[in-house]
């Protein structure tokens, strides 16, 4: 990476190496390890059955999927390939990435889906202030989650 | 300090405004809509301002190949030598407030031509002798890729010039109303003044129509509560 040296990230990530940049003499650049995730959950706005997504473009879902060893999807809905550019908008991240994918309208509330609902911020004023302790946490995980 | 930012944009230019910024954003639509018609406006999370289709990757690896012209930066503890702290205040290992981490600060504050600090709160815990952890160096050694750095800081109470020479902040301009001292009360280092150090000019009249309603409704796309609470009386 250019740039970058000189922060004390070199002292607080120590799998962050500066080195001579090999193709410019006299100039040093930043090396970062790749992120390797185990598996992606990622919700996509529309899908197809052979796990083609239509993702938001303005997020880095098709790059998290591309990283990771298994990536499961959910979508707001599963449509035929030949429904999915016209689906919303997005960019598609071929079903080759993609090792299982799950119909969930609504998957991604409270945050949101670009162009089908907007972000729940009371609901996640909510969960905030439930996080606060274990109690009031309790009560918010049986009503959300497991009622 | 939309006005201040404002004033810092130049026509023709590249101009990116990242994440949690509706300050920025409304400074540099400002521009755009007075003196900067043909600057190129990137405004991370609005529908009419987002140039790329390859999230954020595409972004960084703009930034990366030099192509922002003037992006902006801000931080939980900011330094008299132009240091930026988002990691932890106290030790990062057992921090007394954990902040939301760099995100790429790093890299943003060294290769866009120039860049402008900003933060709404001017407080001596903020603006710090020296920040806990360094995310983004205002000054570097010769041998670092660094065709960039820091231009400006912009605060609700002035205004500072980065002198590369003196690797320091200096107070370019105080905004109208508010005196040395007070200034020097909210600031938790020793504060040295440009020579040409003067009052900021205050915001005028055309700036304030354009600001309540083209900008107002520009921003609100993003940045919908600030839209509502921030311009004053609604016109």
């Amino acid at each position: 990476m250019a740039g970058h040296v000189g922060s004390d990230y070199e002292r607080l990530r120590p799998d962050f190496r500066v080195i001579p940049n090999p193709y410019a003499p006299g100039e040093r650049v930043l090396l970062v390890p790749p992120i390797r995730p185990d598996l992606a959950l990622i919700h996509a706005i529309a899908a197809t059955a052979d796990g083609t997504l239509l993702l938001d473009h303005m997020e880095d879902d098709a790059l998290l999927a591309q990283a990771s060893r298994v990536v499961v999807a959910s979508a707001e809905r599963v449509v035929t390939p030949a429904e999915l550019p016209a689906a919303g908008e997005g960019v598609v991240l071929q079903g080759i990435h993609v090792t299982a994918v799950a119909e969930a309208p609504g998957g991604a509330r409270p945050t949101f889906v670009r162009g089908v609902y907007p972000v729940d911020a009371d609901a996640i004023r909510e969960y905030v202030a439930a996080a606060r302790d274990d109690a009031s946490f309790k009560a918010w995980l049986d009503r959300f989650v497991y009622g | 300090m939309a006005c201040a930012i404002a004033r810092e944009v130049r026509d023709g230019e590249t101009v990116a405004v990242g994440t949690l910024a509706p300050v920025p954003a409304s400074g540099v639509l400002l521009a755009h809509f007075t003196h900067a018609p043909r600057a190129t406006v990137v405004i991370l999370n609005h529908p009419d301002y987002w140039p790329f289709r390859g999230g954020s990757r595409e972004f960084y690896d703009f930034a990366q190949r030099g192509r922002f012209d003037l992006f902006f930066l801000s931080g939980g503890q900011l330094d008299r030598h132009g240091n930026l702290n988002l990691i932890a205040v106290g030790d990062p290992a057992r921090p007394s407030v954990r902040l939301p981490g760099g995100a790429g600060a790093a890299m943003l504050y060294y290769l866009p031509r120039r860049v402008i600090v900003f933060r709404t709160e001017h407080s001596p815990r903020i603006f710090v002798e020296r920040v806990d952890v360094v995310t983004s160096p205002g000054s570097t050694p010769p041998d670092v890729v660094r065709p960039g750095g820091p231009w400006k800081t912009v605060t609700p109470l002035c205004v500072f010039r980065f002198d590369p020479g003196r690797r320091a902040l200096v107070v370019e301009s105080v905004h109208p109303g508010v005196t040395r001292e007070a200034l020097q009360a909210r600031t938790g280092f020793a504060l040295d003044y440009d020579p040409a150090a003067g009052t900021t000019p205050a915001p005028t009249a055309e700036e304030l129509g354009v600001l309540r309603t083209r900008v107002r409704e520009a921003v609100a796309r993003t940045y919908p509560r600030f839209a509502a609470a921030a311009f004053g009386a609604q016109r």
